[in-house]
């Protein structure tokens, strides 16, 4: 496949030497790889597989791309070069922003072992994959389950220069605007890191049901229902004061869908008009406060029967600052550049493939 | 926003002067609701001072004017709780929009929403409303 990203001329010079940033890009890198960067007693409890488990809901089409598994067997994604000939070369990729990884260790019991194992693999990536390509950025990997270990790992490798973001799991167990997080959040806007959160782990081990409704019986439905997630923690941060307490912090919303955004704002709005005064710290409309301090990735873009509904839906809100691509590569549901914009407006293509997560992670 | 800033009151020369009640009817704390030629006003005594708004409220058409008063939340630039404004607060009784009786202006929007407002006056013992 062939990618033709992009015609219009660049505004600036350093526009031009990016035209396109991947916002989601999932090296395989696990807990395999991390042992040998853990300390004891994690690195035992490493080696006997200890980690949170899965839900069990089956995926027949496997989550990892089969088309990527190359003559040796391996998953061209496993490998950096691999990432290089099957990504980036071909779709024009510039920048790729490594999410890996073990964000998923957030649900486990253990918030001591969930931290060692997120330390191991920001180590492993910073020694072995970041000098592998001037393209690869990172986002480290921080666990929720003590803000205050999080906190320590953002103050120990959040000033690399290859690491752009941190990450956490979307599924935590208490809404994210909660003040036993607070601490993560500062250090997110103390080392100038947008702080990504990312599903997949919902409903898994220690973290709540993936939906409000409990357990849906399938993949399919679990899948649906993660913007669900994302919506609660968006509630959250903006309601308890998160933007007002961290005028730095900038969230992305990795991942979790796009479409719902307009109409969760304008019932956050409507709502807020009545009830704003247990909320004073909110003193003006919150879909202004989350137009300007949350960012979402495209992937999964809504695929709605005609382009132009797309193209509604982008202006019920301020999708030309706020959307950034990605591509989810080599996950099952991932969009190429060309596909996740072919039904953009022209006038904001360059921004959303580039200039937003140019500005936004300083790259 | 369907809701516009408290309009111009009507021109002097326009208005007409409407008996709310005798002062003695009005004490601190009470409200009337009257007509006034062709607007329902709701006419409040703020610890002695006399506030008058049109009994429509700009969200959803509401009798506003029939809501509790009471204090509120300050707006805040901390994420912290500032009780204030007692007694000076209309809340419409239908959705929860606050008012300031002071100057009409919503809390959530002062300077885009707000009620209408009228000029009240005292003479020989009675309270009118300028409509």
């Amino acid at each position: 496949m062939t990618a033709p990203v992009l015609e219009a001329q660049p505004k600036t010079e350093k526009a031009s030497a990016i035209r396109v940033v991947d916002c989601d890009v999932h090296q395989l890198v696990g807990l395999a790889q991390c042992r040998e960067y853990l300390p004891q007693p994690f690195k035992r409890m490493a080696e006997s597989g200890c980690a949170p488990g899965h839900l069990g809901l089956h995926n027949p089409i496997g989550v990892v791309r089969s088309d990527l598994v190359e003559s040796d067997g391996k998953n061209a994604a496993s490998k950096p070069d691999g990432i290089g000939r099957t990504l980036l070369d071909p779709y024009g990729i510039d920048i790729a922003l490594l999410t890996g990884g073990v964000y998923g260790f957030s649900t486990h019991p253990d918030p001591d072992y969930a931290a060692a194992v997120c330390s191991a693999y920001n180590s492993y990536m910073i020694e072995h994959w970041l000098p592998k390509d001037p393209r690869f950025r990172m986002a480290i990997n921080v666990a929720t389950q003590d803000a205050a270990l999080a906190a320590e790992e953002i103050a120990r490798v959040g000033s690399h220069p290859g690491v752009c973001a941190a990450l956490i799991s979307s599924a935590t167990q208490h809404p994210l605007g909660q003040r036993m997080y607070h601490p993560l959040f500062a250090a997110c806007e103390k080392y100038d890191l947008p702080l990504c959160l990312h599903p997949g782990s919902e409903g898994t081990c220690i973290s709540n049901p993936p939906t409000a409704a409990g357990y849906p019986t399938r993949y399919l439905e679990w899948h649906t229902g993660i913007s669900c997630t994302f919506q609660a923690h968006l509630v959250s941060l903006v309601c308890e004061g998160v933007f007002q307490k961290f005028p730095g912090l900038k969230i992305v919303l990795v991942e979790g869908g796009v479409s719902w955004l307009p109409p969760l704002m304008w019932r956050l709005d409507k709502n807020w008009k009545a009830l704003r005064s247990t909320v004073p710290w909110i003193t003006r409309a919150p879909s202004e406060i989350i137009q300007e301090r949350v960012f979402m990735t495209t992937q999964p873009i809504e695929e709605p029967p005609e382009h132009r509904q797309l193209k509604q839906l982008f202006e019920m809100f301020d999708a030309e600052k706020m959307l950034l691509f990605s591509s989810d590569y080599p996950h099952w549901d991932g969009d190429t550049p060309d596909f996740a914009v072919r039904g953009f407006p022209e006038s904001f293509k360059r921004r959303v493939l580039a200039e937003n997560a140019v500005e936004l992670f300083g790259l | 926003m369907n809701a516009t800033l408290t309009p111009a009151a009507p021109a002097a020369s326009t208005r007409t002067k409407h008996l709310v009640a005798p002062v003695a009817e009005l004490p601190p704390g009470a409200r009337k609701i009257v007509k006034a030629g062709r607007f329902e006003v709701g006419v409040f005594n703020l610890k002695g001072e006399y506030k008058a708004a049109l009994n429509i409220c700009p969200h959803a058409l509401a009798p506003v004017c029939a809501g509790p008063v009471r204090g509120t939340m300050l707006p805040a630039e901390k994420v912290e709780y500032n009780w204030g404004m007692d007694g000076e607060v209309l809340s419409c009784p239908w959705h929860g929009w606050e008012f300031s009786l002071k100057d009409g202006r919503s809390l959530h929007d002062p300077k885009r929403c707000g009620l209408k407002m009228f000029e009240v006056v005292v003479e020989d013992g009675n309270v009118y409303v300028l409509a």
